[in-house]
């Protein structure tokens, strides 16, 4: 069998043997309040018939990009100012890793207190997850960036900004991707805890609202079922910017 | 530099694309028909339980006849958000549904509001599961309740009937959870009785594992647990708007009252416009029995709020420094005698 048909084969018999188990563990625990796979995917298509599924999705997307958006741009140019300048690292670093373990949930009362209840409370709180994590591994791709590049480039006779910009900055840059993938999983992630705020949209909100419904255990595990399937599509595209020369060369091959 | 220019297209596109699609699905940019008539109004914060079931009442009735809104109807889904934003952002938000000794809780910390209106009577009990030997209050003993929050007039009325048989607070394991998760929290018997508004307690009864230990009305007649607060600034700035919505949630009270047919119609349009729910859940609690919660005689009453604050003092969650008169405004609630209902009948 060719290896691109069993890249395909595999996950799928993975897929089918938990949607079993679910089923028959479901099934056997006699339990009328979990829903079993079949339920789930009726409230799919219950919320799809509405036009709630891709209200929903949208909601949830635009927050994200925007509050990731707003984090890349900010984070990466700070990263990379404060894996350059001494000064400026030792002055801010600190502040950072204290801000950096402190939960979007605990920041939910800050963010209503400051935003109100509209959409810019959430992408608030998805900049705060996602920001940190690309500030940081911004900082040490610079930090930690091989000094025969540097040396040559100065061999050159480059300094200021075309040194960052022709040397530093690619250099930096496979690194860099690396953090804003995994950041793009956090502000995904925390796209639940972001919605909880009173939005009226969004597959957080799905998960929030199916609680406040009464017996809709179905819609909560639809939600979880869309953020993934949304979280694994998300990955795969990040995943294709490793694939340009400019980045790939940072990669080691296996 | 090839990359970085299509990245940079790609993703100034992407970031276009779904705030168009965001504007035109969620926000309703592109629909003509929003901006007609909409005047800048006024947020009123409700939880989609019975307690609140007068704001969207109010509402839809005031819309279907006016056509236009009185207010605007904000949804939350827990009590910490509603607060945060009721005392937080009071310039978006200056009135909303509240538990009564939450309103006087936070009026004791300094929070400039009043109670202007109740919201509801009854429409809380406390709910075991049908297979547990729970037969009286006093084989709570030992055993875990769960209840809305510390603030929550629920937690007050389990305090009220320990005493009553010689417990308190000591005696029983007092956990706090969102109503909403309290039925599946009995099922599983995580917790071996839950109290809270309804429509919560009915589902678990109408699910079948639920047996009602006692309701609110049995217990404590007229029980009270939210109230309709307003910020004191609006009460001075706007005085007019708030007199029209303390008039609304009065008539629309009656309104409910008013027939079986009324509360039916209730159940159905706030199930689907407003909260969301399965309208067989507010059909039913709304009608079995038809006194579980009722929406007359809402003008708030110093000798009730007078007992609710000793006993929330007893309870340790009330300092006793603040009075009737400190947190409660009564002169815009109309006398419940002459309240009348409006002349509305569903379109059907």
């Amino acid at each position: 069998m060719n290896r691109r048909l069993l890249h395909i084969i595999l996950p799928l018999a993975t897929a089918v043997l938990f949607l079993v188990g679910w089923h028959t563990a479901v099934k056997m625990s006699g339990s009328d309040i979990f829903p079993t796979p079949y339920e789930v995917l009726r409230g799919l298509g219950e919320l799809a018939r509405q036009g709630l599924l891709l209200k929903y999705i949208v909601a949830s997307l635009f927050r994200v990009s925007w509050g990731f958006g707003l984090a890349v741009i900010v984070g990466v140019p700070l990263g990379l100012v404060l894996g350059w300048f001494r000064p400026a690292y030792a002055a801010l670093n600190p502040f950072i890793q204290i801000l950096r373990p402190i939960s979007p949930i605990a920041w939910i009362p800050v963010a209503i207190l400051w935003f109100g209840v509209k959409d810019t409370a959430p992408v608030f709180l998805i900049f705060l997850a996602s920001v940190f994590p690309i500030t940081v591994s911004a900082m040490a791709a610079v930090q930690n960036m091989q000094q025969v590049y540097l040396r040559a480039a100065q061999n050159f006779g480059l300094s200021g900004f075309p040194l960052f910009r022709r040397v530093i900055f690619p250099a930096a840059l496979p690194q860099v991707i690396t953090g804003i993938r995994i950041a793009l999983g956090v502000a995904w992630l925390v796209v639940v805890a972001a919605e909880m705020i009173a939005v009226n949209s969004g597959l957080g909100y799905l998960i929030i609202d199916a609680r406040n419904a009464g017996k809709r255990y179905d819609l909560v595990v639809a939600g979880m079922v869309m953020i993934g399937l949304i979280g694994l599509v998300l990955d795969l595209l990040v995943r294709r910017l490793e694939k340009f020369d400019e980045v790939r060369w940072g990669y080691g091959q296996r | 530099m090839k990359f970085g220019r299509t990245i940079l297209i790609v993703i100034s596109l992407w970031i276009a694309v779904i705030t168009v699609l965001h504007g035109a699905l969620n926000l309703r940019w592109f629909d003509k028909k929003a901006e007609v008539g909409t005047t800048k109004t006024f947020g009123v914060g409700f939880l989609p339980v019975t307690c609140h079931l007068t704001c969207p009442v109010t509402h839809f009735i005031n819309k279907e006849m006016e056509g236009r809104d009185m207010f605007q109807p904000m949804r939350f889904s827990g009590w910490p958000e509603l607060k945060e934003m009721f005392i937080g952002r009071s310039k978006d938000m200056p009135a909303s549904f509240i538990l009564a000794p939450m309103a006087i809780a936070l009026r004791e910390q300094g929070v400039k509001i009043k109670i202007v209106h109740l919201g509801h009577r009854d429409g809380s009990a406390v709910v075991v599961h049908k297979d547990s030997g729970i037969f009286q209050t006093a084989d709570l003993r030992g055993k875990t309740i769960a209840v809305p929050g510390r603030y929550a007039n629920q937690r007050l009325i389990i305090f009220r009937e320990l005493k009553k048989v010689g417990m308190n607070f000591d005696d029983v394991k007092i956990v706090e959870m969102p109503p909403p998760d309290m039925p599946a929290a009995l099922q599983s018997r995580a917790v071996d009785a839950i109290t809270s508004g309804e429509p919560f307690m009915g589902q678990a009864e109408l699910d079948g594992y639920g047996r009602t230990l006692w309701q609110a009305k049995d217990v404590w007649p007229g029980f009270i647990s939210c109230v309709l607060a307003v910020h004191e600034d609006a009460i001075r700035d706007h005085r007019a708007e708030i007199q029209r919505l303390v008039n609304g949630i009065a008539a629309s009270g009656k309104w409910i009252d008013q027939s079986m047919a009324h509360r039916m119609d209730a159940a159905q349009f706030v199930a689907a416009n407003y909260y969301n729910q399965n309208p067989r859940l507010l059909s039913y609690v709304l009608a079995k029995p038809p006194d579980r919660v009722t929406y007359s005689r809402l003008k708030p009453l110093r000798a009730e709020f007078e007992e609710i604050e000793r006993l929330g003092k007893e309870a340790g969650i009330l300092q006793g420094t603040a009075h009737f008169e400190d947190y409660v405004d009564d002169t815009f609630a109309p006398d419940p005698m002459v309240v009348q209902a409006p002349h509305f009948e569903v379109k059907k």
